[in-house]
């Protein structure tokens, strides 16, 4: 499980990136964050992996503070990116066999690599093809595939449908669903307020660093959730 | 975790074409540093078992013990073999010296007076390779060492794992310093094996324990320049300004601040120029030389026999006179001469030590110092071989004096020609490996010391280092 407790983010220059947040993301349930650019989900998440410390607040893990206890909170996280760039000199196996050793796994064998990249969708012959040739929807999918080998409770996404065309977004949709199923907490920051309407479970929105709406699946089914995060961005509510 | 991420960091190096063309050039540039240095080593052993044959034919062909005095004898300076990895300054300097009873001996005809083409081009040794190309390949590897992770986002990636900083830090060091001695280990071990083939070049023990150690200093100044990279790595947040900072800093320590050492140390601590000192040197030589008839003649007058007189007792107490005369002129000169020397040789001792120190800055110099000194092809070998020489003649001119006095007939014809058989010989024991590391001591502590400063420097950086 996730939860954000009043967590506070304000950096060295005073700007405050992240005012007072409070949520939870629950096992089995996936929860977007929606919001603009310098909405304060990046930072959101950099407190969630310690990539930076808090001003206030906790950022939770499983209940284990990640300000406090980093390692044992990250061994909790799988991470995907915005960009997931890898290393373009090593194929999408070796990749992936890197960061599962990172991530605690060092037993895979290279059936479990080849199982999990067909899991995600990815074509056989680019297994053993380096990175470097891959498209962007390609090398999102070895970032799926990495947070999958991790097995961690919780998975963390940035933006990750940002750039896929929409054939590559809806398997993106398909592989989220299983692993939601699969009991995984699972925290997606995104602009794509379609793609989180059709798969998000909890959705909220981020604006200058606050948290100013939150809304379960069943909520905002009812309304009409374009026009509130519309409504959020220009303005037009507080 | 520590063996994943340096086995990572090996593996990703080496299969880039970064890699790749590192190795190449390397490879060629050691073979062909290998390929001169040892034709260049042959070719000066053999000039010089030729200038030792020519110098014994020309002693026997001494006409009298005189010309034997005037002319004298010839000291060559043998090459090192180490010279094949570390030239150092032995093309620059005088090979040879002629030891009479005349001049203070120095040593002339350097390689590059012989032939200035070689001083167009200069050497190009292992040490030269590893001081300028090598490393700018460490600059090469290590500029986006950690900046290039962070920009590809696989920074974010690793540490979003159960994974501590400072094991990430230390298994890129290692890795990449791994990657790195590849490129420089195996061209050189075929360097090495190049000179094992030619059947006229003979390594002693003591040689491959100085071969050991160059390589130990070749890798300490590569790690310099490698921690260095780290370092920059760390503290930047764009690889090309990385790049651009370590590029700057690589151009100072190679070029700028050796050059200046020299430059400062002439300004703070003047010396006067050679001709200075031989102008000094021969205008005593001339008075000297110019009182010699006058006290002859002054002898004659006080001693010249009277009628009767055994001519042949005034010729042995003539011969008696012109021995000590000749002595006396001979050790006044000799006496001169060392003191002029001395003065000089302090002066430019003094400034020599600020100018190395100072230079001492760049981990350039200390590579240069300490690898001509263990080569034995530095500054102080080719001192300690000027001194023998100045050590060993008095003995010649004392010999030879006493020889021509006691073989002067006043009413031969012609004098006798020498006989070699008791001629004091010229000796020179080589530095010793222990006296060499000694020597190089100073610059393998600086460098060493340059490098944890450098790492803990990049330990530290990359502990705070803002991975967003």
């Amino acid at each position: 499980m996730l939860e954000a407790k009043d967590l506070t983010m304000r950096y060295e220059d005073g700007h405050l990136a992240v005012d007072h947040i409070n949520f939870q993301v629950k096992k089995g349930e996936i929860f977007c964050m929606l919001g603009a650019n310098g909405a304060g989900k990046t930072t959101t998440i950099n407190l969630f992996l310690n990539f930076i410390d808090p001003t206030e607040g906790q950022p939770l893990v499983d209940n284990v503070d990640s300000s406090k206890d980093p390692l044992e909170a990250k061994g909790n996280i799988a991470f995907v990116s915005e960009n997931v760039m890898l290393y373009s000199n090593f194929t999408a196996r070796q990749n992936m066999d890197y960061f599962a050793k990172l991530g605690g796994k060092p037993d895979y064998t290279r059936d479990d690599y080849y199982a999990v990249m067909r899991r995600v969708g990815l074509q056989e012959e680019a297994f053993e093809g380096k990175l470097k040739n891959f498209s962007k929807g390609m090398r999102q999918k070895i970032g799926i595939a990495i947070a999958i080998l991790k097995d961690a409770n919780n998975i963390i996404l940035d933006e990750p449908t940002s750039g896929l065309d929409p054939k590559a977004a809806a398997e993106f949709a398909t592989i989220l669903n299983e692993l939601k199923e699969q009991g995984k907490a699972i925290f997606m920051s995104t602009h794509d307020i379609f793609r989180a309407k059709t798969f998000a479970d909890r959705v909220g929105i981020m604006k200058e660093g606050r948290m100013v709406m939150q809304r379960s699946s069943q909520e905002f089914l009812a309304e009409d959730l374009e026009k509130i995060y519309l409504d959020y961005m220009l303005g037009k509510i507080d | 975790m520590l063996k994943h991420i340096v086995l990572k960091e090996v593996w990703e190096n080496i299969s880039s074409p970064k890699f790749v063309f590192t190795f190449l050039l390397c490879t060629v540039l050691i073979i062909l540093s290998a390929y001169t240095g040892i034709g260049n080593y042959r070719a000066d052993f053999k000039e010089y078992n030729s200038a030792k044959a020519l110098n014994k034919q020309n002693l026997d062909a001494s006409p009298s013990w005189q010309a034997l005095a005037g002319l004298g004898t010839k000291i060559t300076k043998p090459p090192q073999v180490l010279g094949t990895l570390a030239a150092g300054i032995q093309d620059a300097v005088g090979r040879n010296s002629t030891v009479n009873i005349a001049y203070d001996p120095q040593l002339v005809d350097s390689k590059y007076d012989s032939n200035p083409v070689f001083a167009i081009f200069g050497n190009l040794d292992l040490t030269l390779i590893v001081k300028i190309v090598l490393s700018l390949f460490a600059i090469l590897f290590t500029y986006d060492a950690i900046v290039g992770e962070k920009e590809r986002g696989t920074l974010k990636l690793a540490l979003a794992n159960r994974v501590p900083r400072d094991q990430i830090i230390l298994g890129k060091a290692i890795g990449s310093f791994i990657s790195l001695l590849v490129p420089l280990l195996i061209p050189f071990l075929l360097g090495l094996l190049m000179l094992n083939l030619y059947p006229d070049i003979s390594l002693s023990g003591g040689d491959w324990s100085r071969i050991a150690l160059m390589f130990l200093f070749y890798l300490l100044y590569l790690s310099v320049f490698f921690t260095l990279g780290l370092f920059v790595s760390s503290r930047t947040n764009r690889s090309s300004s990385s790049l651009f900072i370590l590029l700057f800093i690589w151009v100072i320590l190679i070029f700028v601040v050796p050059k200046s050492a020299v430059m400062v140390a002439n300004h703070m601590s003047p010396i006067p120029s050679v001709h200075d000192i031989n102008s000094q040197k021969d205008a005593f030589l001339q008075e000297i030389q110019g009182s010699a008839p006058q006290k002859v003649a002054e002898w004659r007058e006080a001693n010249e026999p009277v009628d009767g007189d055994d001519p042949t007792i005034f010729q042995e107490k003539f011969r008696a006179f012109l021995t000590e005369l000749q002595q006396d002129l001979t050790a006044r000169i000799d006496a001169k001469n060392a003191e002029v020397e001395e003065s000089f040789q302090s002066k430019r001792r003094r400034q020599q030590m600020l100018a190395l120190n100072l230079s001492r800055i760049s981990p350039a110099s200390s590579l240069t110092f300490g690898a001509l000194a263990l080569a034995k092809t530095g500054i102080h070998e080719h001192e300690r071989f000027l001194n023998s020489i100045k050590t060993y003649k008095p003995i010649f001119t004392k010999w030879v004096n006493a020889k021509m006095m006691e073989n002067l007939d006043f009413n031969a014809r012609q004098q006798p020609k020498p006989v070699l058989d008791d001629m004091p010989l010229h000796e020179f024991v080589p530095m010793t490996l222990a006296d060499s590391f000694a020597l190089a001591l100073p610059d393998f502590v600086v460098m060493i010391l340059m490098i944890i400063v450098l790492f803990a420097g990049a330990f530290v950086s990359f502990l705070r280092y803002d991975i967003r």
